[in-house]
């Protein structure tokens, strides 16, 4: 008998914001000002989900709680909000000192019609770097509004080119800024790698980006790399287009010696560029960083107590690939069930799917499950049936209480993380490896 | 289901008056779709220049630490109750041209929205008219020609 898939219109416990909170895509480029304009609480709850409840981030200057926003009200739904609009961009304008300011309209304006296009463009014609971007949450959470915000920018900020292409310099489509809390991090730790190995990175967001001059220079380089199972391919299909630029999509997030290595080389295969320095640096990294396993190596062996068998990971499509794969391949536990909940779009399920079965480990296969209802996460976690040791659960706030009952280690990894704080933290590559490592296994230690 | 709007204005044409500087508020009686222009309501003391209402209660005077006064003075929550508030309190919402944030909270405690824009009057009402029309008869879309003449 088959089962008529049922559309629910409501979800509890989400683990991501709606598409507006990709105000906070535009905050992570340097010099970069969001104009959000949508009623007041969308940015206050986004804001709070993104930044705050999500390992207490924190913002930049034009970020966090000083974003500008047109908090359209009533009025502004009966008589249009343009005038509001209008005088919002004015100010901003005049009270902040940006190289881009990016208008992301939410739900408000998109249902009552407002022509934000028509008066963005004439800021632009009078020589002001302002976009518009379609951002309303109805249309998909912030991961959807991140890609949306990325192609504004570029069709009406980064414009047409028809020069020369610099091999070796890369455009590195990453993570969604702000959404995993180690975002920053692992964009440092990421970059650091692919410099090494002897490329050219042009860094958009985060800790590294000089600005938006990076943004000019997108069209200039040799090829963009996707590192997501899926956000950013939209953007990269969007550059192949429009500046004949190709693209090499890895959805695996390498966490560790043997995936980083593997990334690095298939990277360096792409980019056609010489072997000799980017195997010198994986040398070199590997030997670093199996110094320090080594060291671990002695706890692993000898410590009996509460040490996890199997785990059950709840995060977004990229690092609930990511950190299932290192934990299953590297460390040996046993995945019991891996959920994705951050709506992945139907088009690519298959395909991740497939890469969960296929690409983990050596004998082991994982039957992913999509689910981005709270609710249903936490009874799909509740009737997974833990044989041996001690569990192993990596998931968001949400599951703190669950984890409890079922007497598991448990870390959160994933928005919302409300016991948390992360200021400069990574666990991907070499480095935040073994920082991954320290946490699970100082929990299992009985540290936090 | 009819309900009532109340409209400032100084010429019976055009929405321009600032909701404090009004002698007197044209109410609309609506039904559905159509309205039509009910009442004139003087508001109350508008002799002693205070058009909006001000007057001392006992709750809200000099004991609670405010100045007297309408309007958001800075550092006091609430102002004081205004009579205009009282004598609007049929009406669903109101319209002029800008109306000072303690009114607009006392008009929010009685579920009366309130509306600031400049606007000739029969631009402003069949927008109201048509946008309670659709909340109330929960349709997305009417035909232009309806709410709209």
């Amino acid at each position: 008998m088959t089962e008529k898939k049922k559309k629910y219109s409501v979800i509890s416990d989400v683990r991501y914001a709606c598409a507006v909170g990709a105000t906070n895509t535009v905050v992570a480029i340097k010099g970069a000002v969001p104009i959000a304009n949508c009623s007041p609480g969308c940015q206050l709850k986004t804001t709070a989900m993104l930044t705050f409840e999500n390992a207490f981030q924190g913002s930049v200057a034009a970020g966090g709680g000083n974003m500008p926003s047109a908090n359209a009200t009533e009025n502004d739904v009966v008589f249009g909000g343009i005038k509001t609009l209008d005088e919002l961009i004015k100010s901003t304008l005049k009270v902040y000192e940006g190289d881009l300011f990016v208008v992301l309209t939410g739900c408000v304006g998109e249902l009552i019609g407002d022509n934000v296009p028509d008066l963005v463009s004439r800021y632009q014609r009078a020589g002001f770097p302002l976009v518009y971007a379609n951002t309303a949450g109805f249309k998909g959470n912030n991961l959807y509004g991140h890609e949306v915000v990325v192609n504004a920018i570029i069709d009406q900020f980064v414009g047409d080119y028809d020069g020369e292409k610099k091999k070796g310099l890369i455009n590195l489509w990453f993570e969604t800024p702000y959404y995993n809390h180690n975002w920053r991090g692992d964009y440092q730790e990421l970059t650091r790698i692919l410099r090494g190995a002897g490329l050219e990175v042009n860094v958009l967001f985060g800790p590294e980006n000089p600005g938006v001059e990076a943004w000019k220079k997108i069209p200039q380089a040799q090829f963009n790399l996707v590192v997501s199972p899926w956000v950013g391919v939209k953007n990269a299909e969007h550059l192949q287009k429009k500046y004949n630029q190709p693209f090499l999509h890895i959805p695996e997030i390498p966490v560790g010696e043997e995936a980083t290595a593997k990334f690095i080389r298939q990277v360096v295969e792409f980019a056609g560029i010489d072997k000799e320095q980017s195997e010198a640096f994986i040398h070199k990294e590997a030997e670093i960083y199996y110094y320090y396993l080594e060291h671990f190596s002695e706890f692993f062996a000898e410590y009996w107590y509460g040490m996890p068998s199997e785990f059950v990971v709840t995060a977004d499509a990229a690092y609930a690939l990511a950190y299932s794969k290192f934990l299953a391949d590297q460390i040996g536990l046993i995945p019991k069930k891996v959920i994705i909940t951050d709506n992945t779009p139907d088009k690519f399920r298959p395909a991740i799917s497939e890469y969960f079965r296929d690409n983990i480990s050596e004998g082991v296969s994982i039957d992913v499950v999509f689910e981005e209802d709270g609710y249903k996460v936490e009874k799909l976690i509740e009737e997974v049936e833990f044989t041996a040791g001690k569990p192993l659960i990596l998931g968001s706030s949400w599951e703190l209480t669950l984890a409890d009952k079922k007497g598991a280690l448990f870390f959160e990894i994933t928005t919302p993380s409300s016991e948390t704080l992360v200021i400069n933290r990574s666990h991907i590559g070499y480095k935040g490896a073994l920082q991954f490592l320290e946490r699970v296994y100082s929990a299992s230690v009985g540290g936090k | 289901m009819g309900y009532r709007i109340a409209v400032a204005t100084s010429d019976g044409v055009n929405v321009d008056l600032h909701f404090g500087a009004t002698d007197s508020f044209v109410i609309y009686e609506v039904d559905g779709l159509d309205f039509e222009k009910l009442e004139i309501r003087d508001v109350p003391n508008s002799e002693d220049g205070y058009s909006h209402g001000c007057v001392s209660d006992s709750v809200f005077g000099s004991e609670s630490g405010c100045d007297s006064g309408c309007g958001d003075r800075n550092g006091c929550h609430g102002g004081e109750k205004s009579h205009t508030v009282e004598l609007l309190s049929d009406c669903r919402c109101v319209v002029s041209t800008k109306v000072g944030r303690s009114i607009v909270r006392q008009f929010e405690r009685r579920a009366i929205t309130t509306f600031e824009i400049m606007m000739p009057i029969n631009e402003v009402l069949p927008k109201i008219v048509g946008y309670y029309y659709r909340i109330d008869n929960k349709k997305i879309s009417i035909s232009p020609r309806r709410a709209f003449r």
